[in-house]
């Protein structure tokens, strides 16, 4: 399976805007795995442990620092890890683009991905790459 | 000079008190206090059994509080 993550401030900072009043104040702020897609991970792992799928692939679009948290997904279980280094913000449809592209390479039974990122709550992301992909999707699991 | 397996410790401590809800400082405040506490320990059975008792501690409470420090927060937000 594919797990796709994002790296998003900690959910226990407090959120501060920026002076210039452009955005939210990221700069030395602590960011960690969004809680969302660690419970996607997790549960990609419980699947490996029962048996049912066999490798875990985790993805994540970000900055060099979006390595870390690439690292931690490992260290919970995953077995290789894809950097797809991009700067700037993303969209969800424009994360979903690059996702299908990396689901067309890697070519997983099943993608995994968190039901919205505590950053910007779209909650959209898993729905659009499923349609791009022409795949069926099952949204806000509570089991699998 | 440090046994290396207590730095080890320690460097663990320090890693997961980041996470932790009442801060990196207090982490290692506390730290600091139990592991000076221990400094003169001699016996090799005592001091395995120490750092043995913190990994431990490390893995089970301090990770708990955390976990559940996270999960009521995110219950709470999008309950």
């Amino acid at each position: 399976p594919l797990v796709g993550i994002k790296r998003v401030i900690d959910y226990a900072v407090k959120i501060r805007v920026k002076g210039d009043k452009t955005g939210v104040e990221t700069a030395g702020v602590k960011m960690s795995m969004n809680p969302f897609c660690e419970i996607a991970v997790e549960e990609a792992i419980r699947l490996k442990e029962k048996g049912i799928v066999k490798e875990i692939v985790v993805a994540s679009i970000g900055p060099a620092p979006t390595q870390e948290t690439l690292r931690t997904a490992l260290a919970m279980g995953a077995d290789r890890a894809i950097h797809i280094k991009h700067d700037a913000l993303l969209q969800p449809l424009a994360v979903a683009k690059v996702l299908k592209a990396v689901v067309e390479k890697e070519k997983p039974d099943v993608v995994f991905l968190g039901k919205q990122a505590i950053d910007d709550d779209c909650n959209s992301t898993g729905q659009m790459l499923a349609s791009l992909l022409n795949w069926p999707q099952a949204t806000s699991a509570s089991k699998v | 000079e440090m046994n290396p397996r207590v730095r080890d410790l320690y460097k663990r401590v320090l890693r997961i008190g980041k996470d932790y809800p009442a801060g990196l400082d207090f982490v290692r405040r506390k730290a600091k206090e139990y592991f000076f506490q221990n400094k003169d320990l001699t016996d090799e059975v005592e001091i395995k059994r120490a750092i043995a008792w913190g990994r431990r501690y490390v893995r089970d409470e301090m990770v708990a509080v955390i976990q559940l420090k996270k999960y009521r927060v995110l219950r709470e937000r999008y309950g």
